[in-house]
């Protein structure tokens, strides 16, 4: 049946053609918008997670929603120990407060943000933020980093002291003069402003908190992302909290899915397209071949060899419509992968979403796959009515059909 | 035993406030091996006789049994396993499928029965040689005469080993001496194999060739002659 179908197929090579044609380049165009919308996503996502939060966090149970200085993390070793157990390694402690810093002639209020800075640049890429001087270095030394938007409004340069008061873990005050190392120019408004990094030793000795920590910040690939949360929220104890990042900041997972939700109804709209394409070629082909069915089922075809045999002539024409879309649209995925897209001009301000402004675009294994079987099942959907009025046709009616 | 055993065949078509009578109580026993010809002038109602015992088209009253089979009583996907297995059709236009070589056209029954592909094709192979058309195995239809799209659709109608072979007008589109060739060539295979033919035609060759010939007029047999 496959060889007698696709010899139908080829009986008018340009209209099959043509309709090939016509399902590949909407597949192509699916192939690289999705290209392009996980490539935006999926940075957007990669520069949460990789600028500041982590893939996961884990503290204190209620930490996240009340966070308190004294809340700190119960036996940091111990989850260590469990993550090392499961195999990771890019792990950073942070200690987190409320302070006030103060320059020359100004204070404001910030997130006093302690971090071991050697833990820390294996998580995240805070350090390669740095815009001007460099990222913390020793552990114990009196230096911060501070957003520039911060250091602007505080009137500091790199080199000036800055004042950091606040309350130690027994609410007295405790402050300190720091000096400024390094400024960091993030496009994050979260990041460049109301946020002081200091070296985690350093500032559990100011508040008389050595050993303690706030968090433990965790850094994995997608994939291991849920079954190290599973494992985790297993071994651990109802005393902590295991946050994925977006159980921490869902809105991004809401807008993408949102985003998504879009793409799916377009995906949708090409799909109606692409099936009356093949519906409108399979059903001229069977109408014009309606003596030869008659033929055929005198000879003894049953009906549902027929409809089988019209079926496999629109699957053929999807998929080879598929093959060359998915393999064309790849192709511009895989170029523009390497080369971007540089939307600057148009996306200067879409810095503090955590966007690139060059697009590089990249498609998620499930997005693919969705349209390729979507458009698979559409040329079998188109299918369906001349089948079944194939199915349908009276031996001799048909065989006497001019 | 009768290979056709058909008892009252009756079939009408309304044209506008008219009733047609297409057959009019027809009754026709035809034994195995025979080779009969259905004679008439066009309308007499040897297409629609022929067309009801390939089970293409159903009686309005009448019973019909072939090769012990009750078409009557059959399912339409039953009628189409019954013609797969047990009847060959050739058909006056030749009616091969456009886009198969000779060759394939010929296996193109025995693939349907299921046959390993080899074995369809070598088969396939014999029956063109049988029927005169060595050499032209892997040529299209559009690549032949008519006479020898004919003998591909007599190979194909007798590839599968039917018990019956019911050919309609099988030489109106073809010169007086192919159309010749082909009746000798099925009479032959009648003779040698014992296969059964019911042809219907007015052509005078082929109605020179019967062994058993039935003259129709009006839906009705109004002559039968054993030759």
């Amino acid at each position: 049946m496959f060889a007698l179908a696709w010899r139908n197929v080829l009986r008018n090579l340009r209209r099959s053609l043509i309709t090939v044609a016509a399902v590949a380049l909407g597949l192509t165009s699916l192939v690289f918008l999705w290209g392009f919308n996980d490539g935006v996503h999926n940075t957007m996502m990669r520069n949460l997670q990789e600028v500041i939060v982590g893939s996961l966090q884990i503290h204190r149970q209620g930490y996240f929603r009340h966070p308190r200085l004294v809340d700190t993390l119960p036996e940091p070793e111990r989850v260590t120990g469990q993550l090392h157990q499961l195999g990771v390694e890019r792990l950073s402690y942070r200690l987190r407060t409320f302070a006030l810093a103060a320059g020359a002639d100004t204070s404001e209020g910030l997130v006093l943000l302690g971090m071991h800075p050697a833990m820390e640049q294996r998580v995240t890429r805070l350090a390669g933020k740095v815009d001007q001087g460099r990222f913390l270095r020793d552990n114990q030394e009196a230096a911060c980093v501070l957003g520039k938007t911060t250091a602007r409004n505080l009137g500091l340069r790199l080199g000036d002291e800055v004042v950091i008061l606040t309350e130690d873990r027994f609410g007295s005050l405790a402050a300190e003069k720091l000096r400024l190392v390094g400024i960091i120019s993030s496009g994050e408004m979260g990041i460049d402003r109301g946020l002081a990094m200091v070296p985690l030793g350093f500032m559990q000795r100011m508040l008389g908190m050595e050993g303690a920590v706030s968090e433990i910040a965790v850094q994995l690939t997608r994939e291991r992302l849920e079954p190290v949360t599973v494992a985790l929220r297993t071994s651990l104890d109802a005393g902590y909290e295991v946050l994925r990042w977006y159980d921490m900041y869902p809105m991004m997972k809401q807008w993408v899915e949102l985003e998504n939700a879009f793409y799916y109804i377009f995906l949708s709209i090409v799909l109606l397209i692409v099936a009356a394409g093949i519906m409108n070629t399979v059903l001229m082909s069977m109408l014009e071949r309606i003596h030869e069915f008659g033929v055929m089922m005198a000879l003894g075809c049953s009906r549902r060899y027929l409809a089988g045999m019209v079926l496999t002539e629109s699957m053929l024409l999807g998929m080879t419509g598929v093959v060359l879309g998915t393999s064309a649209g790849l192709l511009l995925v895989h170029y523009f992968h390497a080369a971007g897209i540089d939307l600057s001009g148009q996306m200067a301000s879409v810095a503090r979403f955590y966007v690139n402004p060059v697009v590089h675009t990249e498609i998620n294994t499930d997005h693919l796959l969705h349209t390729v079987l979507s458009v698979l099942l559409a040329s079998a959907a188109a299918a369906i009515w001349p089948a079944v009025r194939a199915a349908r046709l009276e031996p001799v009616e048909a065989i006497h059909h001019v | 035993m009768a290979l056709i055993r058909a008892d009252g065949l009756s079939k009408g078509y309304r044209s506008g406030d008219s009733l047609v009578r297409a057959l009019d109580g027809v009754s026709l026993d035809v034994p195995q091996g025979a080779f009969v010809v259905l004679a008439g002038r066009s309308g007499s109602g040897k297409t629609t006789l022929l067309n009801m015992l390939g089970g293409l088209d159903r009686p309005d009253s009448g019973s019909l049994v072939v090769a012990g089979h009750d078409v009557l009583r059959m399912s339409r996907d039953e009628r189409a396993a019954f013609r797969l297995h047990h009847l060959g059709f050739v058909f006056q236009a030749y009616n091969l499928i456009r886009v198969l070589t000779a060759r394939e056209n010929v296996a193109y029954v025995l693939q349907l029965r299921g046959m390993e592909k080899r074995q369809r094709l070598a088969l396939a192979d014999r029956w063109l040689a049988e029927v005169g058309l060595q050499g032209f195995e892997h040529r299209r239809p559009d690549q032949m005469s008519g006479g020898q799209q004919q003998r591909v659709a007599v190979a194909r109608a007798l590839a599968a080993s039917p018990d019956l072979v019911l050919a309609d007008e099988p030489t109106a589109n073809l010169d007086s001496h192919t159309g010749a060739n082909l009746i000798a060539l099925m009479r032959h295979l009648n003779e040698q194999q014992g296969i059964t033919f019911v042809t219907a035609s007015h052509d005078p060759s082929v109605i020179a060739a019967a062994r058993t010939l039935v003259t129709m007029q009006d839906g009705k047999i109004v002559d039968l002659r054993e030759g």
